[in-house]
């Protein structure tokens, strides 16, 4: 039993090692818009909200500023890449990068909450 | 409106079997009682054919448009084209559990037919177990979540199928995950049993050996057809975005692959019998919980999921299975126990064992990176981990597997490692070293691609070591009067080995693939006017115009790109109907070396046009590596009779005293 733990154990502390060390480094903060305005966060962090009807697209739509908002505070946004598909105002997207000097957010990727096979809206009458 | 009536009745027909077979198969199999037993079973069967019955119903309901149904009207409207709205059967949350509640019983049924040899307790219990699985599912479908709900006033139309899902891979990658997930039920069902039923020797392993195989292939390509479709289909020019909804179907294939391992350690040494069980049941644990975090929302996912009123069924239903799973193996260690003496470090079992231990650290990893946002959220500010952490966490452990992959084989079982039988390393050793100088020549200077390319070499060079032995011993067989037959029956005997090698092989295809496509993808962003050139990587590309195209429920601007002698045609479609949505047509120009991988973002007034380029080295080794993987698979083990039970017995009796 006990050459057993040995090599348990190490792998469990090398595994342990791991997940600290690397978890430390790349956790980002999840938040919404008003959670970011109310406290400042230095570093990346991902923002989730609505995206606002007023969306510029520039550059053949590799470059786009839009509003992000959820409840009362809202945020403009500046991303370059390609959009994801069900990208448009009134859904819910997640950007990631970090709130620059100018108040302007500035997103190194952009998710939009995939409309997947299990969240159709439910049909009313 | 009579669909629907059917249909629930039905799944109401199934509960009731399903209930009465749970409590007479445990009665049954605690009294050794081999008639009721047998009627247990019975019901069993009874209750997967009428969820078979209420699946046709729904089908049916789909096919024939019949939308006073809620769940017809919500997946499907009558411009879908008929495959997809068969598709419609697994693309909601309800249908997709009626499906995943089907192949439980049928797969089940199945397992249970050829149970009898496994003795009376441990059949009566395997099929008490999985009559308890399949009760909750219906529980849930009858109760929570019914596809057969109506509507009280019948629409015209229905709401159709998002686009993003209208796409061939939605015909395959679904029905098969879902399946592939199922089907740990069955492997968990027959472990559980021969642990209550105090019967904990290698019986059952032979038995759950094949099932454990089959969830592990449907996994298989259900992982790989979803990084297919993901790439093919969403263009962001990757394959792997570590969502927790792929995590979560990683887990039990990661947990499976050490079990698929293990078992043969058992099976040869007699060893490892606590732990086996422990593996097994983890897989389903990882299930359950993966079910629940996906149905649930309560992990934020690129993926969201209707917050529907299952989530608190499969929570009390994980916590279930969870204290159940943990008092069985705390009770019946002991009784399982007996195979845990020492283990050579060097030897073949001293490999399995490290490799299984760092495969569970890579569960771990996943796990915490998935959890971490719930974890985090409880104690204070929601976390996230990307792509990142799972690189830096999981990686150095999946480098050690790959050294174990080239090494273990060459191992000998058994006793402590000699010098002799350590020769054989040097071959793939050799191998890694000239794969080393040959990468530095190349002028590749990143450590992580300096490693695992290498290791992969050296496995590949393990494999073919392994058929080169397969070969030499066939030159060696005596020849005799019937010597082809005589030959066939001699390598068929080996074909499980030269299977699980073959599925080596296609694992280090796999994983070149994916090393090479991290490491080395090239990316441009790029605005073209009409004739202007790009270069990706040395590939030149020559935009030549675009046109707008007018289809029945939608439009497209179609851009065309001149690649060498071919014409690539990234599209953006444009749904009318749908509010405006989007969905982007990624144009892929495929040769055995790399992609050519084109999303069109948009156009301009002035005719020009912004692309993102990708050059994607090596993904086709992907699929090509998927492909052989299960190839392998199949080959070593299709046809594979009743596993000789009585010649494993007998050999993990003479390895184990007492």
């Amino acid at each position: 039993m006990i050459r057993w733990s040995i090599p348990a154990l190490v792998v469990a502390a090398c595994v342990g090692y791991l997940i600290y060390s690397a978890s430390g480094g790349s956790a980002e903060y999840y938040l919404t818009v008003s959670q970011l305005r109310s406290h400042a966060v230095a570093g990346d962090v991902r923002v989730a909200g609505v995206v606002q009807g007023d969306v510029q697209k520039s550059d053949g739509g590799l470059h786009v500023t839009f509003t992000e908002k959820d409840g009362t505070a809202s945020m403009p946004v500046d991303y370059s890449g390609t959009l994801p598909d069900i990208f448009r105002p009134g859904i819910t997207v997640v950007a990631e990068g970090r709130l620059g000097s100018d108040g302007v957010f500035h997103a190194r990727t952009l998710l939009a909450k995939c409309p997947s096979r299990f969240s159709t809206t439910p049909y009313t009458q | 409106m009579i669909l629907g009536y059917l249909g629930a009745g039905a799944l109401l027909a199934a509960l009731v079997m399903g209930g009465f077979s749970a409590v007479l198969s445990f009665w049954a199999g605690f009294q050794e009682n081999a008639v009721m037993v047998q009627v247990g079973r019975r019901a069993f069967y009874a209750a997967a054919a009428m969820t078979v019955v209420a699946g046709a119903v729904l089908m049916w309901a789909l096919l024939s448009h019949d939308f006073s149904l809620a769940y017809v009207t919500e997946h499907t409207d009558l411009s879908t084209p008929t495959a997809l709205v068969a598709a419609g059967f697994y693309g909601g949350q309800e249908g997709s559990l009626l499906y995943w509640a089907i192949v439980l019983g049928v797969l089940g049924s199945v397992s249970l037919v050829a149970s009898a040899s496994l003795g009376l307790k441990v059949a009566g219990c395997a099929a008490g177990l999985m009559a308890v699985i399949l009760s909750f599912f219906l529980v849930v479908l009858a109760l929570v979540a019914s596809p057969f709900d109506l509507l009280s006033l019948t629409p015209p139309d229905g709401l159709g199928l998002n686009p993003v899902l209208r796409d061939g891979g939605m015909l395959i990658h679904p029905p098969v995950v879902l399946a592939g997930f199922a089907s740990f039920a069955i492997p968990f069902c027959f472990a559980s049993a021969a642990l209550l039923a105090g019967r904990p020797d290698s019986a059952w392993i032979a038995h759950t050996r094949r099932f454990a195989l089959i969830a592990w292939s449907l996994q298989t390509t259900g992982l790989v057809l979803g990084m297919w479709w993901a790439y093919h289909v969403l263009g962001w020019g990757g394959y792997w975005g570590w969502d927790p909804v792929e995590n979560v179907a990683l887990m039990p294939w990661l947990a499976t692959t050490a079990y698929l391992h293990s078992s043969m350690v058992q099976e040869t040494r007699g060893r490892l019998r606590t732990w086996n069980f422990g593996l097994v049941i983890l897989a389903f644990l990882l299930v359950v919980f993966g079910t629940f975090i996906v149905r649930s929302g309560v992990v934020p996912s690129v993926h969201t999921f209707a917050i529907s009123a299952i989530g608190p069924w499969f929570l009390a239903f994980l916590f279930l299975c969870i204290a159940f799973s943990v008092v069985l193996l705390a009770a019946r260690s002991g009784v399982a126990g007996g195979g845990e003496h020492p283990v050579a470090p060097v030897s073949r079992e001293g490999a399995f064992v490290l490799q299984n231990l760092l495969l569970i650290g890579v569960v771990a990893v996943v796990l915490w990176g998935t959890i971490l946002p719930l974890v985090s959220g409880m104690f204070g500010q929601q976390r996230v981990v990307g792509a990142s952490y799972y690189e830096r966490a999981a990686g150095p452990l999946l480098l050690v597997i790959l050294a174990l992959m080239a090494a273990g084989p060459l191992l000998p079982w058994r006793r402590a490692a000699r010098l002799p039988s350590l020769r054989a390393l040097a071959w793939p050793g050799a191998t890694a070293l000239i794969a080393v100088a040959v990468l530095l020549v190349a002028g590749v200077g990143s450590i992580p691609a300096l490693l695992a390319l290498p290791l992969v070499a050296a496995v590949v060079a393990t494999c073919f070591m392994q058929y080169a032995r397969l070969s030499a011993g066939w030159k060696k067989l005596p020849s005799m009067t019937n010597a082809s037959a005589w030959r066939m029956r001699w390598l068929v005997r080996r074909r499980r080995r030269y299977g699980a090698y073959l599925a080596h092989l296609g694992l280090a295809v796999l994983v070149v693939g994916i090393g090479a496509s991290h490491f080395w993808q090239q990316e441009k962003d790029v605005t073209l006017a009409p004739g202007q050139q790009v270069t990706v990587a040395g590939n030149t590309l020559t935009y030549t115009g675009s046109e707008q195209r007018q289809l029945a429920d939608h439009s497209e601007l179609v851009a065309s790109m001149r690649f060498g002698d071919a014409t690539l045609e990234p599209a953006l479609a444009t749904y009318a109907g749908l509010g405006g949505q989007a969905l982007t047509h990624v144009a892929i120009n495929t040769t055995p070396w790399a992609d050519i991988y084109v999303v069109l973002a948009g156009s301009n007034p002035d005719g020009s046009a912004a692309f993102r380029v990708f050059v994607n080295p090596l993904v086709s080794w992907i699929w090509a590596g998927g492909a052989i993987i299960i190839f392998g698979v199949v080959l070593g083990n299709l046809g594979e009779r009743a596993p000789a039970v009585e010649a494993v017995r007998r050999r993990v009796a003479a390895s184990v005293p007492g």
